[in-house]
């Protein structure tokens, strides 16, 4: 293997990486803190506190993959680099579950958007849940130095097809469009984000704090699924956890407990709700798991005259938020325009159908071009998000109603990103809903959308940011941790991660993550060390 | 929580009560209190194939099946070619060597969705493989090695288009599993017209070399 990659370089100088699937004795391990999930808040968290000469444990459920596994293959990717191997759906199934599990998390496989948290939704939080401390100025620096640690700016290189035509049509029809800031160093403009990048350009978690984390004397246990954190009087003792066999998914047998002054759960939206109701913490208020949001996500598809190869390039450089904050941050709910990239198998797995018109819709797939909506939920009474509960298994799953407030959303960005889609010379365009045909004119279109029924399963919908479900609060009656991400019950436990977001970000989540878990992770390094 | 088992016996296999009946999920929540499902399933027709002779069903005898049985087998050797019509080779061995290998990527597939979503798909495949339920809720009425093109391709429209979520459910599980299997494997790639990682990039890059 390459010694230019990190990470094999990293290895073959000593870090202390654990593949628990290699274990065949149950142990115990101790640190002074133990970090669950190395995803976008884990990775910043273990960084920060290793470098502050702190003794770190890092734990998580998917393997450690890295350039070697890289290659730019769909089916592999899927299976070993997303949440159950990229099956993860709502309760009832209608939502599709987009979210890393692996080494680095949801940052090993993300589209590389690198956006702060909008003024509008960081003032919302502190006028409306006292958390008058991230407000968009006293945030401003904790942006930037993750903006820097990620190397986030603005992408120089042109868009791909597929993003120059969100831009061709929002120009056309006078909408606002921007190009979107990229965590990347030395990008190849392939387009393999979603399958973990191969050429190590990504600045994910992957490629920053978890080396650096590791370079500071971390320890990574890799393909280790937390179980139950188990408390003794008031604090947490120990973190119980269970090894994973070799196909990453099934249990060994082995446990591993994990004993630690403090321990900061980073497992992302859905994960940390589930781990925190597994071992059953204090939770007066019963706000574990309330207030899950996943900026659901719709889509149309247009064909185009020209070749646009979706397939290749930056997958996300263009956005439009014309429709985000139009009606005020608490009104109808506003949605960010993206584009997504697509793939053979994406494609065929988020196009619903079968036979003769799937072969012929996906026949056109270099020709296709995409236009998603990422709506704006958790700011309206009528969104209250979803709820985080245990299966039979232990393992968490998300129930997500929607209501009849997003489902005029819906309609109303199919409309939208339709019209966009013709005013930049679409032949055709097709929402990705059951009953969609093929519309070929944007009058055909309005009507015809306007007549779908909104109704689960019917409209596709995803998910690729999840959020909420352990949320902050000054008040611990509606929130599970405070402002720093400390537990409100819980004296030795904080919470770094999208799960404390206690709305939605109206933007793609990653930065805000970091940063919040960057700021957090300092002003809890000072307590760790001062005490 | 508990360990799961990797391999589906009968002993716990999820049981098919009036009450709970494809309840959630992935496979589709199918509480149809109006089917009478008490008849427990007997025999080990939803137990892992595992290896597959080649003359009993003509696949790939090196395969060892982890999750699907040799009835899921023959389901989706049945909704396969209507699935893919248009998509599928018409040389006969050719055809049935993409279906079985299909197949056998769907099995791969499964086996990392983990045990949650993998019981939501026993019970789907059970429900579709038991002749009671496969014909009140896909009425399909022959046994699947026996169903024609013509009745699969019906049975995946009325789902498709049915008003029960449920169903509509079912089919969009069915559909993605297969639709990813079958136009995500490179040999169909140029189905899609797509033509696969830039040649430039897999010779540029150290990971496709063995070094
Ligand atoms: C396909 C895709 C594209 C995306 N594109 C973008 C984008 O372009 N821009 C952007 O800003 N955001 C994007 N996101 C979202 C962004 O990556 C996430 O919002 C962000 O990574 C969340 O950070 P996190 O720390 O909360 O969780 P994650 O980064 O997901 O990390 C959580 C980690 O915890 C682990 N874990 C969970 N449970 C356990 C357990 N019980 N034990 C041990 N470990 C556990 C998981 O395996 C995972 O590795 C994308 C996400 C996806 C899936
Ligand atoms: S587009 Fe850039 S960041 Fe994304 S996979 Fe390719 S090289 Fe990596």
């Amino acid at each position: 293997m390459s010694m230019n990659d990190p990470i094999a370089r990293g290895l073959a100088s000593g870090w202390n990486v654990t593949d628990a699937s290699k274990l065949t004795t149950d142990q115990t391990v101790e640190a002074d803190v133990v970090v669950i999930g190395t995803g976008a808040g884990g990775g910043t968290t273990a960084e920060i506190l290793a470098r502050q000469g702190l003794s770190v444990i890092l734990v998580e459920e998917g393997r450690l993959y890295y350039q070697k596994d890289f290659k730019m293959d769909e089916l592999t990717s899927y299976a070993s680099l997303y949440q159950e191997g990229m099956s993860r759906v709502t309760a009832d199934g209608a939502i599709a579950i987009l979210q890393g599990r692996c080494v680095g998390g949801s940052t090993t496989v993300n589209w590389t958007s690198s956006f702060r948290t909008p003024d509008e939704t960081l003032n919302y939080w502190s006028q409306n849940l006292g958390l008058s401390d991230l407000a968009p100025d006293t945030m401003a620096p904790w942006f930037q130095g993750r903006e820097e640690r990620h190397t986030m700016a603005p992408w120089v290189t042109p868009p791909n097809l597929n993003n120059d035509i969100l831009k061709q049509g929002c120009e056309k029809l006078g909408y606002s469009w921007q190009v979107i800031p990229r965590n990347v160093k030395g990008c190849w403009n392939l387009g393999y984000c979603g399958v973990g990048c191969p050429t190590n350009a990504k600045q994910g978690a992957l490629m920053t704090t978890i080396p650096g984390a590791l370079d500071n004397n971390a320890q990574l246990f890799h393909g280790l699924r937390a179980d139950r954190l188990v408390m003794n009087q008031d604090r947490i003792d120990h973190l119980q956890a269970s090894a994973m066999g070799p196909n990453g998914v099934t249990p060994s047998g082995v446990t591993v407990t994990l004993k630690a002054r403090h321990f900061v759960v980073a497992a992302s939206a859905i994960g940390s709700p589930g781990l925190l109701l597994r071992s059953e913490l204090p939770d007066p208020y019963k706000r574990v798991g309330k207030r899950s949001f996943i900026h659901p996500v719709n889509a149309t598809v247009a064909r185009m005259p020209a070749k646009v190869d979706p397939f290749y390039g930056a997958p996300q450089s263009i956005y439009s938020d014309e429709f985000n904050f139009k009606h005020g941050v608490d009104g109808p709910v506003g949605y960010k325009l993206e584009v997504p990239p697509l793939h053979p198998a994406m494609a065929a797995g988020v196009v619903p159908g079968h036979g003769q018109e799937q072969r012929d819709n996906l026949g056109q797939l270099p020709w296709m071009q995409s236009v998603i909506a990422l709506l704006r939920d958790g700011f309206h009474e009528d969104s209250p998000g979803g709820t985080v509960s245990l299966r039979d298994d232990g393992s968490p799953v998300l129930d997500y109603p929607i209501t009849d407030y997003l489902w005029q959303g819906i309609r109303q960005a199919y409309l939208d990103m339709a019209e966009i889609q013709f005013a930049a010379g679409a032949e055709a365009v097709q929402a990705v809903h059951l009953d969609s045909g093929w519309y070929t004119s944007w009058t055909q279109a309005k009507d015809a959308i306007n007549q779908l029924p909104m109704k689960p399963h019917r409209a596709r919908l995803f998910t690729a940011h999840q959020m909420g479900g352990c949320g902050m609060g000054a008040d611990p009656k509606n929130s599970v941790v405070n402002g720093f991400g400390e537990h409100h019950q819980v004296a030795n436990l904080s919470i770094h991660d999208a799960s404390i977001f206690p709305t939605s970000i109206g933007a793609n989540p990653q930065l805000s993550v970091y940063a919040l878990a960057a700021r957090n992770s300092n002003r809890l390094a000072q307590k760790l060390s001062g005490a | 929580m508990t360990t799961p088992s990797p391999k589906y016996c009968p002993e716990d296999r999820p049981e098919l009560s009036r009450r709970s009946f494809l309840k959630t999920g992935l496979g589709g929540a199918m509480f149809l209190s109006t089917v009478s499902m008490t008849a427990g399933l007997t025999g080990c027709a939803t137990a892992p194939a595992g290896r597959v002779s080649a003359v009993d069903s003509r696949m790939d005898a090196s395969y060892q099946f982890e999750f699907l049985s040799r009835d899921d087998i023959a389901l989706f050797e049945a909704l396969l070619p209507a699935m893919f019509a248009g998509a599928l080779p018409e040389e006969p061995n050719q055809r049935q060597h993409a279906i079985a290998g299909t197949i056998e990527r769907i099995d791969q597939g499964i086996v990392m969705f983990g045990p949650a979503n993998q019981k939501e798909l026993r019970k789907l495949f059970d429900l579709l493989n038991f002749a009671p339920t496969r014909i009140t809720l896909a009425r399909v009425w022959s046994d699947w090695p026996s169903v024609s093109t013509e009745s699969a391709e019906a049975f995946l429209n009325r789902w498709r288009d049915s008003r029960i979520g449920l169903l509509n459910n079912g089919y969009i599980a069915l559909t993605k599993i297969s639709n990813v299997a079958f136009y995500g494997h490179d040999a169909h790639w140029h189905l899609s017209g797509y033509p696969g990682p830039p040649a430039w990039a897999v010779d540029a890059l150290p990971q496709f070399h063995n070094a």
